[in-house]
């Protein structure tokens, strides 16, 4: 008996330390489970690269992290699946719309001087601008005063004008917002190319302006681009022609350099960004500039967003699953096996208590299908007992002796519970190797449980069994088969 | 009496006398899942073997509760919302033009106290502008309790290729690992009631969608994997059992060795589903729709892998097997 004793004491140490454990590290919920959002975006090919590979998936999210960063979500993760996805996790955000526009762009930054002779274009389509900005103004303040908003008729014509069908049953917020985009597409169109990009940009920063209340966006470039820069400047400087800021292909601002800049250009490598920017677009501009550009484009292909009030319900709900579940084996397990049945119910706690300790120790991370997963293997870690239950049953009943018939029992089922277990865990390999985040959830779960249930089974069951026997009042075959089934001549 | 194994014990239940009751039953059950999966493929709305959820088809779904008195939220007509929400205008994203919410499908769930939209893939300040608006037409919603789901179709696709491809690669290794450790007969019998078992359950999945519209998702792809682990698992106890008899029931006929086996290995396999059945029950009664058709499906496949392992794969052992010598 002392091997046994042996094992009871480290199936006794191991409860008490995964006991501990669950209590102080509790394992991490899914954003199911918590509330929360979760954006898969998809890294496009663009240009010269036809097909993105894992470097470049590295550096958009290098961009991405960065970016992240600087808008201050916390506790966010950002990862990257196969070779050309990443997976955004915002636990607790309910709106993930704005990391989503702050993600999504480009952020490719230019600096462009205006064409010469294109100024009564330029002049035409900058009036249209500042009519439709200052219209976008009231609409968003619902400012109903005459002067300033746009006449649905005059909205119209100006897109007409510009060569856009305006789309049937569309807003006026709607043509507003697309008559100011293929304004500052226009607007593009009248600048020469450039060398100056956000590359050359070292840091970005924001201020509100001193007269008006809108937000400018300051830029600082490195050395080489101050030069560029004052080169850019100075060759414009004095004329009527405009310095251009292109964020994504449109024009986000114009502005004019004045004849002092003709000598050397605007040295000092600082420039600013007058915009009238509202406080959020201006820091989610100076977000995206620190940190840079993204190498390719990027497109929100997931979005699965759960609110707090429905992950806790989800929690509530498999906690109730996982429970009454376990409550119908325990009860199943006593009635027909009696004191084995008892000692399966102990293990299984055991198996309960071991597997959530290991959701803590990896950390797994705990969604619904996980959870799922680990009710499922409830009952298959049942199985393991039931066979070897059964087996000691039929030894009884041919008449051996209670020892005996569990030794025997517990050997005998060895090979089809290790094959059992071996096509389980074949199933959770092609799961977790092919599967999706929730699908890999799952595979883990299932895979730890498992390999717990030999454990359980074959050690936890069979310890406490024997200790159990070790004394003499327990040592009755009718605690373990009812006395008609037993044969006749059948001895303790 | 040494050892129970020894002992040429009389069968209380003969498999072999109820084995054309079980072949006739398996049969008919695969032709009507046949029918099932080919009418789902015929009928114009679904045209697959089974209805493709969400995650196959991609689109969004949003999820809202509303905050009305605890009795029931009246005032508020699945196409009432419909009608309102083909007049909303989303702005456009990612140079796509702004979508069309006309063919929306909406449901009232729970007396009007949630509401299930189902609309083509919206990007998310298409559906953030979406819930913004949604105020205006249902009223008062709680800003805890929204849920979006949005797949894109390319994702969609990935998803399907994805789930397709574990199912098959995950049957592989499982005929690889039987093939290992059985004989060719053994093993084929084990996969022939993995099919079984798995044409049967999606059998069921088909009617099901043709019946009640239940759709099929990653999670059932999830469920057919752990039938056919469960379904082999299930089977090789029983042929554990008779090739244990082989041995010990030599001079026996197979036939009798088989009915011996299944006799001893009944109460176990009965039990097993059972003690698998009842936590599936948990999560069917309590789990919430998410895991709602998860459950049922693993519950349809455990409770068919339980039959053919009895009933199916030891009847037909005799069957196939040349006559020993």
């Amino acid at each position: 008996m002392a091997r046994q004793q042996g094992w009871f004491a480290l199936i006794l140490a191991l409860a008490i330390a995964a006991g501990a454990l669950v209590l102080n590290v509790p394992p991490p919920l899914g954003l199911d489970l918590q509330g929360g959002s979760q954006l898969t975006l998809q890294v496009l090919p663009s240009g010269a690269i036809k097909k993105v590979e894992k470097e470049q998936l590295e550096s958009v999210k290098e961009v991405l992290d960065r970016r992240i960063n600087g808008l201050g979500v916390s506790e966010s993760t950002l990862q990257t699946v196969g070779n050309d996805q990443l997976i955004l996790q915002l636990p607790g955000e309910q709106d993930p719309s704005r990391a989503a526009k702050v993600l999504g762009t480009t952020a490719l930054l230019e600096f462009r001087a205006q064409k010469a002779g294109t100024d009564a274009e330029m002049q035409g389509l900058l009036k249209l601008k500042r009519q439709a900005t200052a219209a976008r103004i009231k609409v968003a303040s619902e400012d109903p005063s005459p002067d300033t908003k746009i006449k649905a008729e005059e909205l119209a014509d100006a897109l007409k004008a510009l060569g856009i069908a305006v789309p049937p049953g569309s807003s006026e917020t709607d043509q507003l917002e697309l008559l100011l985009a293929t304004v500052n597409t226009k607007i593009v169109g009248l600048y020469e190319p450039s060398q100056l990009t956000g590359k050359d940009l070292v840091g970005a920063g924001r201020q509100q302006q001193q007269t008006g209340n809108g937000w400018d966006v300051t830029l600082t470039f490195n050395r080489e681009g101050g030069e560029k820069f004052a080169e850019l400047t100075k060759s414009i400087a004095g004329s009527n022609r405009l310095l251009g800021i292109v964020l994504d292909g449109r024009s986000i601002s114009e502005a004019s350099v004045g004849p002092q800049f003709q000598v050397a250009g605007i040295t000092g490598g600082a420039a600013s960004i007058t915009g009238n920017f509202s406080s959020e677009e201006a820091r989610d501009l100076e977000v995206q500039l620190k940190g840079g550009s993204l190498p390719l484009p990027v497109r929100v292909i997931e979005q699965r967003t759960i609110g707090a009030t429905l992950g806790t319900e989800n929690v509530r709900r498999s906690l109730v699953a996982a429970l009454s579940g376990l409550a119908l084996v325990a009860l199943f397990m006593v009635v027909v096996y009696r004191l084995p049945g008892v000692v399966a119910v102990i293990a299984l706690s055991l198996y309960a208590l071991f597997n959530l300790a290991i959701y803590s120790l990896i950390p797994v991370t705990l969604t619904l299908p996980g959870i799922a997963g680990f009710i499922l293997s409830i009952g298959m870690a049942v199985d393991a007992n039931v066979l070897i239950f059964e087996r000691v049953k039929e030894e009884l009943r041919s008449g051996n002796t209670l020892i005996r018939s569990m030794d025997t029992g517990f050997s005998l089922a060895f090979s089809s519970i290790i094959d059992g277990h071996v096509t389980g865990l074949i199933s959770c390999v092609a799961l977790f190797a092919l599967g999706t985040g929730l699908v890999k959830g799952f595979a883990v779960t299932l895979a730890i449980g498992l390999l717990l249930s030999l454990f359980t089974a074959l050690t936890c069951t069979r310890t406490i069994l024997r200790l159990l026997l070790s004394y003499g009042a327990l040592r009755q075959p009718n605690y373990f088969l009812p006395a008609n089934q037993l044969p006749v001549k059948a001895a303790g | 009496m040494i050892s129970s194994a020894s002992t040429p014990s009389q069968p209380r239940f003969r498999i072999s006398r109820h084995r054309h009751t079980a072949w006739w039953g398996s049969g008919v059950a695969a032709i009507l899942s046949v029918v099932g999966l080919v009418l789902c493929w015929l009928n114009p709305s679904i045209q697959a073997p089974l209805k493709p959820g969400l995650d196959f088809t991609g689109g969004t779904q949003i999820q809202l509760e509303r905050v009305c008195d605890q009795q029931a939220c009246s005032g508020i007509s699945a196409p009432e919302i419909q009608a309102a929400l083909a007049q909303l205008s989303l702005p456009a994203q990612d140079g796509q033009p702004a979508p069309n919410l006309a063919n929306a499908v909406v449901q009232v769930l729970d007396q009007g106290h949630s509401l299930v939209m189902r609309l083509q893939d919206l990007g998310p300040i298409q559906t953030a502008a979406l819930v913004q608006q949604m105020p205006k037409i249902v009223g008062p919603l709680d800003p805890n309790g929204i849920s979006v789901d949005t797949i894109g179709p390319t994702l969609g696709q990935q998803l399907l290729q994805g789930s397709v491809l574990s199912l098959l690669v995950s049957f592989a290794a499982i005929a690889v690992y039987i093939t290992f450790r059985y004989n060719g007969v053994f093993a084929f019998l084990a996969l022939f009631t993995l099919g079984h078992d798995v044409l049967l359950t999606c059998g069921a999945f088909a009617w099901l969608g043709l019946l009640a519209g239940v759709e099929v998702d990653s999670l059932f792809a999830v469920s057919l994997i752990t039938v056919a682990g469960y379904s082999v698992t299930d089977t090789v106890v029983v042929f554990d059992r008779i090739r244990e008899q082989r041995t010990t029931l030599a001079d026996l006929p197979l036939v009798e060795q088989v009915d011996v086996a299944v006799d001893a290995t009944l109460t176990r396999s009965l039990y097993t589903s059972l003690t698998t059945i009842l936590p599936l029950l948990g999560l069917i009664l309590f789990g919430g729709a998410s895991l709602f058709w998860f459950a049922v499906a693993l519950t349809i496949g455990i409770a068919v892998g339980s039959w053919s392992s009895i009933g199916v794969a030891p009847t037909l052992l005799p069957v196939l097997s040349r006559p020993r010598n």
